[in-house]
């Protein structure tokens, strides 16, 4: 039980006590803010803003992938990565989509990374972006200088989002007709609030 | 055989830099959704969209 201050839509403020040490803010009846020993805790889904205020408790996500993935030549695939290292608000989809989509709106700071293994040649490239709603945001690629057996790049940037809609995904692509993204620690993907909106 | 390999089957005059991200003509994407390689865009300026009964027709 807690102490409840709830800014009723039709009976004004109504306050029920106990003896919990506990507050609960509630905004019809639907809980805010909990106040205790500890601190201020959001509830799932709010967020606090016009502040200068480190947010503790905003999403956050990594994940990796569980197998090596076998991609066509020259066509831009998204990477699946379906293995969560962790996802503190449940905002990333590991087992359909592959994406992000946060539930508070703000500025995250957004990382991939992909290792492929191939035969390379010189000239081979390996390409990573982040898309933002099935657009592409930012990318970055490297080219292979003299025939390596492996290829890595990354991309990372800030995204707004939108905290309902707006969401991230991972796209890559090489030139090369036998390579395989590397399920090793060289590709993950993550992502995690640094700004609220 | 992927679609890229189906393409440039076809159309022999194609190279790698007509699927080159951003100076490219065409754009080849995979969503990883089970539905396989596609045609994304075709802008190429001489050679028109493979229909899908062409990209049928080879193996």
């Amino acid at each position: 039980m807690s102490i409840t201050l709830n800014a009723d839509t039709s009976s004004g403020l109504v306050m029920t006590s106990d003896t919990s040490g506990e507050i609960k803010l509630q905004s019809a009846g639907a809980d805010i803010a909990t106040v205790d020993s500890s601190g201020i805790t959001m509830a799932s889904g709010k967020s606090v803003s016009g502040g200068e205020i480190i947010q503790n408790g905003g999403p956050a996500f990594r994940a990796s992938i569980n197998s090596d993935l076998g991609v066509s030549v020259s066509t831009w695939t998204k990477v699946p990565f379906d293995t969560e290292e962790f996802d503190t608000n449940s905002n990333y989809d590991n087992a359909t989509n592959y994406r992000f989509t946060p539930t508070v709106a703000g500025y995250y700071q957004a990382n991939a990374s992909v290792r492929v293994n191939y035969s390379g040649a010189a000239g081979d490239f390996v390409w990573v972006r982040i898309y933002k709603n099935g657009t592409a945001y930012n990318g970055h690629y490297n080219r292979d200088a003299n025939g390596q057996p492996y290829g890595s790049v990354n991309v990372s940037d800030l995204v707004y989002m939108n905290g309902s809609s707006d969401y991230i995904e991972v796209y890559f692509q090489t030139n090369h007709n036998t390579a395989t993204i590397s399920n090793g620690i060289e590709s993950k993907f993550s992502a995690s609030l640094v700004r609220l909106a | 055989m992927t679609l890229y390999e189906k393409i440039t089957t076809l159309y022999t005059e194609l190279t790698s830099d007509d699927f080159f991200p951003d100076t490219g003509t065409i754009v080849l994407q995979n969503d990883s959704d089970g539905r396989g390689d596609y045609i994304k865009s075709w802008e190429h300026p001489t050679l028109a969209k493979p229909t899908q009964e062409q990209l049928d027709g080879i193996n």
